[in-house]
């Protein structure tokens, strides 16, 4: 016969159990002198416990009481507006991160625009984006290139690297993209995901 | 007779004199809970119309989605705590323990069996009050709830914000503590 740990007898004792266990115990309980006389001290120290008897609170506490809640009563009636709302103290810091967000996404397009808003021409293009096999540039008004501090550096010559098949047309039609008069906004552009697959082809290509 | 919860909701909607009648329930126990816990009878009283006040003022946003004692002995709970840990250092001298207060000499002086008595009954509650008192807070919160206030361990997890079975390890702990302070007296039969 297996004794209960004394954490469970005082459960017991105190009616702390859930009723299948409670039921467990006192059939041991019922059987075990051992734990039976544990679940008797328990039971002993809180009829000990019961000497401490309560107090009554001063006669004056209610009218205290109530003169406190008159008073708060008494208080001239605050106007609510939304802005003293709880919300209303999230709002400023919530703002605050938004405006941090945008500013720097501002900044970081800046940053990266300049090369990006160059609209390449056929001149512009290297070699190995420029329309090939008699691929004419679609119709339309030539983009105007938008001078950049970039443009006025000497561009770095770029050394003939061997390029595949399929990455050639990657490379086609990336250029054909790149030149069509709808599609002038390369940057809104780049964000579709066959473009920048094709970006990709192309970095992977030179590497 | 009104539940607290009802008696709640028409303070909600301004009935004053349901107001008076939590007060008139709920003062005493609220009272008695915040002296054990504190020792001092004016500091428990103040902190108890605190409690009463901020009910009241909290009476607009009150959602009745807990049993009205676990929201008050909640708010007490929290402001005994508090005065516990601004009061960390001192020694404040708790009621009824004046020099001749449980002494040997008082008893020597008078030795009529009713004031013996009376004096050997005040000693065993000086020694359940101290044992009571020197346990750690949230087990003396516990201990106080559940066997003084009758508040059941599932409404004590909520007062103290812990789970039930914490509430059971923390009574368990309590009661072995005590079981070992007050020992002399269990053995010795005073009961």
């Amino acid at each position: 016969m297996k004794c209960f740990e004394r954490e469970q007898l005082f459960a017991y004792g105190h009616r702390l159990l859930a009723a299948r266990e409670e039921e467990q115990v006192r059939a041991h309980v019922a059987e075990c002198a051992a734990c039976r006389a544990v679940v008797k001290e328990y039971g002993k120290l809180d009829t000990l416990l019961d000497g401490w008897r309560p107090a009554e609170p001063s006669p004056w506490f209610d009218a205290r009481v109530r003169a406190a809640i008159a008073a708060e009563s008494a208080k001239p009636y605050r106007f609510r507006s939304p802005f003293s709302l709880g919300w209303v103290r999230w709002l400023a810091p919530a703002l605050g991160v938004v405006l941090v967000l945008t500013a720097a996404l501002a900044v970081w397009r800046s940053r990266r625009s300049p090369e990006r808003l160059v609209t390449p021409t056929v001149a512009s293009l290297p070699a190995s984006r420029a329309p090939q096999n008699g691929v004419a540039p679609a119709p339309g008004p030539a983009p105007v290139p938008v001078p950049t501090p970039q443009m006025a550096r000497p561009q770095p010559v770029e050394t003939p690297r061997p390029v595949t098949a399929a990455a050639k047309a990657g490379e086609d039609e990336l250029g054909l993209y790149e030149n069509l008069t709808v599609l002038e906004d390369y940057d809104l552009l780049a964000n579709f995901d066959v473009l920048s697959e094709l970006s990709r082809g192309e970095k992977k290509v030179g590497n | 007779m009104e539940t607290d919860l009802e008696l709640m909701l028409r303070v909600t909607r301004g009935d004053e004199g349901s107001f008076e009648e939590l007060l008139r329930r709920h003062g005493a126990p609220l009272t008695n809970y915040l002296r054990r816990m504190l020792r001092e009878s004016a500091l428990a009283e103040d902190l108890a119309q605190e409690v009463f006040l901020r009910v009241y003022q909290a009476r607009e946003r009150y959602r009745p989605d807990a049993r009205f004692t676990t929201w008050l002995y909640r708010i007490a709970t929290n402001l005994a705590l508090n005065a516990i840990r601004d009061r960390k250092g001192e020694v404040p001298q708790a009621e009824g323990e004046s020099a001749e207060d449980g002494s040997g000499a008082a008893r020597l002086v008078d030795s009529r069996p009713n004031v013996e008595q009376q004096l050997m009954q005040s000693d065993r509650e000086r020694l359940i009050r101290q044992a009571i008192e020197e346990l750690p807070e949230r087990q003396r919160a516990a201990v106080i709830l559940h066997k003084y206030q009758d508040v059941d361990y599932q409404q004590i997890a909520k007062v103290l914000g812990v789970s039930e079975s914490a509430v059971k390890s923390l009574l368990f702990r309590a009661y072995e503590s005590l079981r070992t302070r007050l020992e002399p007296l269990l053995v010795g039969g005073q009961l």
